[in-house]
């Protein structure tokens, strides 16, 4: 998915987060967003999802403006776990998985993800008996289950310990090599193995923008 | 409620009088869509929305009673109609007030309750103050219901299951997560309103069986046990559905009995559910966990 983000401007009430923000994404590309706790990664990627109410002609999703689109469905998107989230729910994993499907999919496919991010035999759980780290495995399977165009990562990997966190990356960097988009919020930027092109840090209201060389391996 | 010499069984009464027939079916339908609703609505932390919407539907009542009694209208025959509409209008305004109130949307349930409460005070003072018919809408009369109360009750209850089949999955995202439902497409605030409309219906209506001021623990008691021990969202409603028609003719079983009122009863016996749940659950967990320690201790050896 293409990504124009061009001189957005976003707060909450009266505080300014985003000061004239401008970037471009291409299909394929590979975004790494990083920046001081409340320097607006999160915001930033709420506008682009529409959660966030931006003024028109700022954000372009395949050209088309935000504020008219209406595909979400393409983006495939795992919060922030701690947002205003409903942990008491109960709800098993099955359950969140199968009520976001929203395509021909095959009991197969479905397994296969759950599968890949090592969550199989957690299906029948309920996610109040689920460790944080393995909530966040469920939210990425559910991003993914759409076959999205775009993925944004809000810290995916907070909590999940490092075998998975390398099956993660791996994952994704395998998805992105099949030309689909990744937007990820870290911290971390050097431990994970993920294959950025390009980086993102957020200070002060303003984002500067870095092409990085692409690593060989996935 | 006396009106009956409970001379003979709750069960042989049930074939002697019609009026302890219709008071049970009544009481089932309502006992099952009332935790229906209330498991989405709980979850999604509304609770305090039936409050609302039942004081509102008391100020219809009251409104009704005042027409009626005071300036002698006829062409209500019933106070329930205005209870409806009233509810109906209550759910209406919180809608507004929540788009007014982006950031917080609760804020809109006090002001619509107050309104209500307002009303419902001023027109029962005008109506002449306390009497009977007041105090049946407040607890509820669930022995007096008549056939015409039935079917309307039937009618809704048939809407609420088809809704909650024919958007079943839709209805769990929105209730789950409800800015991944926006995402994934679904239309989020026209749900909402349905189900505020809904909700308000089912509100009105079931003042008749256990009042006004009792309804909303109707909607929230079976599925605050029922999240207790349910396995999975489907399961916790099938649970509260199941402790909810438990206390409906428990309810009705004891109040016949003892000759007490039904509504308080079913409602107690609601809480006793909610209490024996708890603390079976409490045991439980405490066993199940020093099994665990004493494991652990084993595999430390
Ligand atoms: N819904 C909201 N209403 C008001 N202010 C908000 C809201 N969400 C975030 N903020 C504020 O906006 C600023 C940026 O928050 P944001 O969550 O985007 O930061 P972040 O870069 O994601 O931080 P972190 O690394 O902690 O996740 C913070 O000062 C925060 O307090
Ligand atoms: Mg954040």
């Amino acid at each position: 998915m293409r990504i124009t983000v061009d001189n957005l401007t976003f707060g909450y009430d009266y505080r300014t987060v985003l000061k004239e923000i401008s970037f471009k994404m291409n299909s394929g590309d590979f975004l790494a967003i990083i920046g001081d706790n409340g320097s607006g990664k999160s915001t930033l990627v709420k506008c682009m999802l529409g959660i966030n109410k931006v003024a028109p002609s700022q954000i372009f999703l395949d050209d088309v403006d935000v504020t008219n689109y209406k595909q979400f469905l393409n983006i495939g998107y795992v919060p922030q776990i701690f947002d205003d989230f409903n942990y008491e729910f109960p709800i098993t994993v099955n359950e969140i998985i199968h009520s976001s499907i929203m395509r021909d999919i095959s009991q197969d496919e479905i397994l296969e993800l759950l599968d890949k991010m090592g969550i199989l035999e957690l299906q029948n759980e309920n996610i109040n008996t689920l460790s944080g780290g393995q909530l966040q495995r469920v939210f990425i399977v559910r991003s993914l289950i759409n076959q999205p165009k775009l993925l944004i990562l809000d810290e995916p990997t907070v909590g999940v310990d490092r075998k998975n966190v390398e099956n993660f990356y791996k994952t994704i960097n395998s998805l992105n090599a099949e030309g689909i988009s990744v937007i990820l919020i870290t911290h971390n930027i050097r431990e994970s193995n993920a294959n950025f092109s390009h980086v993102l840090s957020l200070h002060n209201g303003e984002g500067i923008i870095k092409e990085v060389p692409r690593g060989d391996e996935a | 409620m006396n009106v009956l010499a409970q001379s003979v069984p709750f069960i042989l009464a049930l074939f002697e009088h019609s009026f302890l027939r219709y008071a049970l079916l009544t009481g089932l339908i309502m006992g099952g869509i009332t935790p229906l609703i209330g498991a989405f609505v709980v979850i999604r932390r509304l609770s305090f929305i039936a409050d609302t919407l039942s004081h509102f539907s008391l100020a219809g009542l009251s409104i009704g009673l005042f027409l009626i009694n005071t300036l002698g209208y006829t062409f209500i025959s019933d106070p329930l109609y205005l209870a409806i509409i009233a509810s109906i209008i209550g759910a209406l305004i919180i809608e507004i007030l929540r788009g007014y109130y982006e950031n917080y949307k609760e804020i809109s349930m006090p002001i619509v309750m107050s309104l209500g409460t307002a009303l419902s005070a001023l027109f029962i003072s005008l109506s002449g103050g306390f009497n009977t018919s007041i105090y049946n809408f407040l607890f509820g009369s669930i022995l007096t219901v008549g056939d015409k109360y039935l079917a309307v009750m039937s009618t809704t209850a048939i809407l609420v299951l088809a809704l909650v089949f024919f958007y079943y999955r839709k209805l769990v995202i929105i209730s789950f997560d409800e800015s991944h439902a926006r995402l994934l497409g679904i239309k989020v605030g026209r749900f909402q309103f349905v189900s505020t409309l809904i909700l308000a219906l089912v509100v009105s209506l079931s003042i008749a069986t256990v009042g006004v001021l009792l309804v909303s623990s109707l909607m929230i008691i079976p599925v605050a046990a029922a999240m207790k021990i349910g396995k999975s969202f489907k399961n916790t409603i099938f649970i509260a559905v199941l402790f909810s028609e438990l206390s409906v003719i428990g309810g009705l079983w004891l109040s016949y009995d003892l000759n007490i009122a039904s509504g308080a009863t079913i409602v107690l016996v609601n809480i006793f559910i909610l209490f024996v749940v708890v603390i079976i659950k409490h045991i439980y967990t405490n066993q199940l966990r020093s099994k665990r320690t004493t494991k652990e201790d084993v595999g430390n050896v």
